[in-house]
């Protein structure tokens, strides 16, 4: 069985997710509102709750690998003076989903 | 390797999710599967120490429907003294004076609380049927008792008291007799079925307690209740005893203290139907005061080896460890990192910040515990700055301010009241990616870099409310994108890095900083908050991590994670009530997630009876 539930939900703040869920099932928040969740009947019941479209997780690494490529973009649109500076300003990496 | 079969005889339950957390439970211990975790569920019963009444005396009474947090005592006796007609007020922590009682007497009886007591009967020079009303700051007179007595019993409110038993006096002789108050006037009830001085007592009119005292010839450990009516003998308590405290309700009650033919310490619990032997008073003694419930009980003054002025606190709670959690929160309205922050979980405050690459902003937002709402702009727009104080009195310092090119850092100061920012005077040292913590009339500025990549700095500068002052000696760790909390004589820094990253923590005591122990992870752009002795480190990066650490101010350990990897984002609240708000995953996120602390107790008051 696979360990994690992939999908995307819109976080809308308060009671998104709650300390009760963190302590009973896997929950990981990525770029482009994928989440990654325990694979478990609470995992599950949760994305369900949170009106989460359930993906592959080759489905919801596309989604992450598209807003990281973007705000690598947006890095490299930059002028070259704002570039390279560590701590500061730097081209975003690649994002691996569990 | 000795086993837990082996020791207990039995094998861990493996659980889905947790069992009831109520008495019948307690001493288990069992896997839950689906969060993987070992839990255990222990009850703690004991007596702790409170403050000292001001004044030594037996012989006392009190608001027996007080609480453990606002009790009441009020007449007495000193040896040496004679009577007293002194009125203590408790408040969780210590004793304050009241308005006097308006006579000198000993052996009265207490009902209602420390804002709405009753104190009727006792001993002056002779007996009296003397009611008295206190409403948190005099006594009144009340209606008289049909009876004058000493040695009486009470229990209910102010205006709907009971009070049986006591003695008549001369010659001393002992009563059933039992008297219902209405606010106004005394009307007998149906008597005890023996007669009884000097018992303990619980609950209301329409449904009292008696339990223990001295009856027809000597201690008795008889138990009877009222239902407004009558009285019904119930199960005795294990020990008979006179004088003794007792605290609760009628089927939820503590009885503590008094004399068997010496000063005792003994403890019983009552459920209703039977007593049950608990933990035992520190300082046995007889006559003293009870107020409280049967899992929040206080104990005060009484005759012991000495005239006593001690008060002990009985509280009965529920362990059952549960990890700490970050939980989702309302989202800020602008998406930022490199932000300002200050104030706790349920009022906080973010300010300035990077919306995108080198975006800056100058919008403040402040969260109720919910949600965020905009409020007054910074007069400077600027990013990786620091922050202090509250939600309305905080304060915003250094940070960058580019574009325009800047190629230092900012020194500006500014000032928030919880609407507006007003510039003040500024840093003595330009930085920006500092920490900061402390107050608003007393912060603490540290670390940062003067250039944006450049060399970071080890300063730290002290602000008295008006101005900023150089410390001679800086940081052991010069660094910048670290993470500070605390006050300004008690602050803690932790993580950030030059290159390279460190762990490094050191906590500051005023005038200077020691190295402590290391984060477990070597961190920078992280977020922070706490204090000196109880911090809370997470996220950062890169690579961007969701990380958390708590410190315990002597080393750190690691919490589970917020769900949302980040860096360079901000911290207010404390190591149980953190919050975390924006940063960059990239991009730039509004997101806010708060921390609960590590679950540690439940009051046994809210668990169900087995």
């Amino acid at each position: 069985m696979a360990l994690f539930i992939y999908g995307t939900a819109i976080n809308t703040g308060k009671g998104f997710f709650t300390a009760e869920d963190r302590r009973n099932f896997f929950l990981r928040g990525y770029p482009g509102n994928v989440w990654v969740v325990g694979n478990s009947e609470k995992g599950a019941l949760w994305l369900a709750e949170k009106n989460g479209v359930e993906k592959t997780k080759a489905e919801a690494q596309a989604i992450v690998d598209a807003e990281v490529t973007a705000a690598q973009a947006a890095y490299d649109a930059l002028p070259e003076d704002q570039k390279n500076r560590p701590g500061f300003n730097q081209r975003p990496t690649a994002i691996t989903l569990p | 390797m000795t086993t837990y079969n082996q020791l207990a005889g039995l094998r861990v339950n493996y659980l889905g999710s947790d069992p009831t957390l109520n008495t019948g439970n307690e001493g288990q211990v069992w896997y839950n599967s689906t969060s993987g975790t070992l839990k255990s569920l222990v009850q703690i019963k004991a007596w702790s120490a409170g403050g000292n009444m001001t004044t030594a005396r037996g012989d006392l009474a009190s608001a027996v429907s007080g609480t453990q947090t606002a009790g009441l005592g009020f007449g007495g006796y000193t040896p040496g003294t004679g009577n007293r007609n002194l009125t203590e007020e408790y408040s969780g922590y210590t004793w304050a004076a009241g308005g006097n009682f308006p006579a000198s007497v000993r052996s009265l009886a207490g009902a209602g609380t420390q804002t709405a007591g009753l104190g009727f009967g006792g001993f002056t020079t002779t007996t009296t049927n003397v009611t008295q009303e206190y409403d948190g700051t005099s006594w009144a007179a009340g209606g008289n008792m049909s009876t004058a007595r000493f040695q009486i019993i009470g229990c209910g409110t102010q205006t709907a008291g009971l009070g049986f038993g006591g003695a008549t006096y001369p010659p001393t002789t002992k009563t059933a007799l039992t008297e219902k108050y209405d606010g106004t006037s005394w009307t007998a009830g149906g008597n005890l079925s023996s007669v009884r001085v000097l018992a303990g007592s619980a609950g209301t009119q329409t449904a009292g307690l008696s339990f223990g005292g001295n009856s027809v010839s000597d201690n008795t450990n008889a138990t009877e209740s009222y239902n407004g009516t009558s009285w019904t003998t119930k199960a005795n308590l294990n020990t008979g005893r006179r004088t003794l405290a007792g605290a609760g309700i009628q089927t939820s009650a503590l009885a503590f203290g008094g004399l068997t033919t010496v000063n005792s310490n003994a403890t019983e619990e009552y459920d209703g139907s039977v007593w049950v032997t608990s933990t035992n008073l520190t300082t046995a003694r007889e006559t003293l005061g009870g107020a409280g419930t049967r899992a929040a009980a206080l104990a005060f003054g009484g005759y012991g080896t000495v005239t006593s002025n001690a008060t002990e606190e009985f509280n009965s709670t529920i362990f059952s460890p549960a990890t700490g959690a970050w939980a989702s929160g309302g989202s800020l309205s602008t998406a930022r990192r490199a932000l300002g922050g200050a104030g706790t979980q349920t009022a906080s405050l973010a300010f300035g910040g990077d919306t995108s690459s080198d975006v800056k902003t100058n919008v403040t937002e402040k969260y109720d515990g919910t949600s965020w709402t905009t409020s007054g702009n910074m007069n400077t727009s600027r990013y990786f700055l620091a922050g202090a104080g509250t939600q309305t009195a905080a304060l915003g310092f250094g940070g960058y301010t580019y574009p325009p090119l800047n190629p230092s850092g900012s020194t500006a100061t500014e000032s928030f009241n919880g609407s507006t920012w007003t510039s003040v005077n500024s840093m003595n040292t330009s930085r920006l990616q500092l920490a900061g913590c402390g107050t608003q009339t007393a912060a603490l500025g540290f670390g940062g870099s003067t250039s944006p990549g450049i060399t970071p700095t080890a300063a730290t500068e002290l602000w008295n409310g008006t101005s900023w002052t150089s410390n001679p000696t800086g940081l052991n760790t010069a660094r910048r994108l670290l993470a500070g909390c605390g006050i300004q004589t008690a602050a803690l820094a932790f993580g950030g890095g030059g290159p390279p990253n460190t762990a490094a923590t050191e906590s500051f005591n005023g005038s200077t900083w020691t190295s402590v122990s290391s984060l477990n992870t070597a961190v920078i752009q992280l977020g922070g908050c706490g204090t000196q002795t109880a911090a809370l480190s997470f996220g950062g990066g890169p690579p961007i991590t969701a990380a958390t650490e708590q410190y315990n101010g002597t080393s750190w350990t690691s919490a589970p994670p917020m769900a949302t990897a980040r860096a360079n984002l901000g911290g207010a609240g404390t190591q149980t009530a953190g919050l975390a708000f924006g940063g960059t995953t990239p991009p730039s996120t509004a997101v806010t997630e708060e921390w609960s602390g590590p679950q540690t107790t439940a009051t046994a008051s809210t668990l169900t009876t087995s």
